[in-house]
């Protein structure tokens, strides 16, 4: 069976709004994330043993509001006791199968839950700004944040600030919707769908 | 707007919140008899005060954890803001 990505019927390749006569640097590129691997990982109130006792793909699980990250796998905060785990390229299943116990951690497969929209350029950040409350200014690399973008649940992971990468996840039905959000924040811009 | 100071993320926006009631309301507890009016009042009856409130706030948008704030009803000021399981005064 073939699955079908979040943004299948949206996301149309090309350029769009404001995009003429500007650098590609101005502009904004937004492109689908596809075919991660994504799992939830809470640990239990019952496990008393610290959470630096554990580690996934030798990855620490980061504390609030921060990231840990290796070419393979990044680690969201997304509440206390609360991960995220994201892959495009192991087989996370097999690793959290390794490396935590189902006594101690509740492990949720999200893989096909989630709409996943990178941008990137240097007005990533004022695009954000149109719809989400956060204090853009005071987030950097490798930190991440919960909040809201035009009233839709999200997860906003900075992957890079030099120049400015971030991927901003929401459950999949919302994802259509996000997306034309996102992108009607980057009209004036111009973006380049990829 | 109110601006809420979640002790876990950090401070936010009330967008991100739902309000959850009053924090000082106590349930009745497990297998103690208690009358009809008793339970009335526990699942029913609010006060509505002018003042400081304690109130639950849940970080819906956010962290997804429930937290108690300490906020003025008539200025709407926030005091403090505690864990759900953080004991106030």
């Amino acid at each position: 069976m073939k699955s079908i990505s979040p943004l299948n019927g949206v996301h149309l390749v090309g350029d769009h709004g404001n995009f003429k006569n500007k650098n590609s640097d101005e502009i904004i590129n937004i492109k689908e994330l596809k075919n991660f691997k994504i799992f939830q990982i809470v640990k239990f109130k019952k496990n008393k043993k610290n959470i630096n006792d554990y580690k996934l793909s030798g990855l620490d699980f980061p504390d609030k509001l921060r990231v840990s990250q290796n070419n393979d796998v990044r680690i969201l905060w997304i509440g206390p006791n609360n991960w995220l785990a994201l892959s495009a390229k192991i087989s996370l299943s097999e690793e959290i199968a390794k490396n935590l116990s189902n006594d101690e951690f509740a492990i949720t497969d999200l893989s096909h839950s989630k709409a996943i929209i990178e941008l990137s350029g240097k007005n990533a950040k004022e695009v954000l700004k149109k719809g989400c409350p956060i204090n853009f200014n005071d987030i950097n690399k490798n930190e991440v944040v919960n909040s809201i973008f035009n009233g839709i649940a999200v997860t906003i992971d900075f992957i890079n600030d030099q120049p400015n990468k971030i991927r901003v996840m929401c459950l999949r039905s919302f994802g259509e919707s996000l997306y034309h959000s996102v992108t009607d924040a980057s009209l004036e811009f111009g973006y380049k769908a990829i | 707007m109110l601006y809420i100071k979640c002790p876990h993320c950090g401070l936010r926006s009330q967008n991100e919140f739902a309000y959850g009631g009053d924090a000082s309301v106590k349930r009745p507890e497990l297998n103690k008899e208690i009358s009809d009016q008793e339970w009335d009042e526990f699942v029913y009856l609010r006060k509505s005060p002018r003042g400081k409130h304690l109130e639950l706030w849940h970080h819906v948008s956010g962290c997804r954890q429930w937290i108690k704030v300490l906020r003025d009803t008539s200025t709407h000021e926030i005091f403090n803001t505690y864990k759900s399981e953080e004991k106030v005064g």
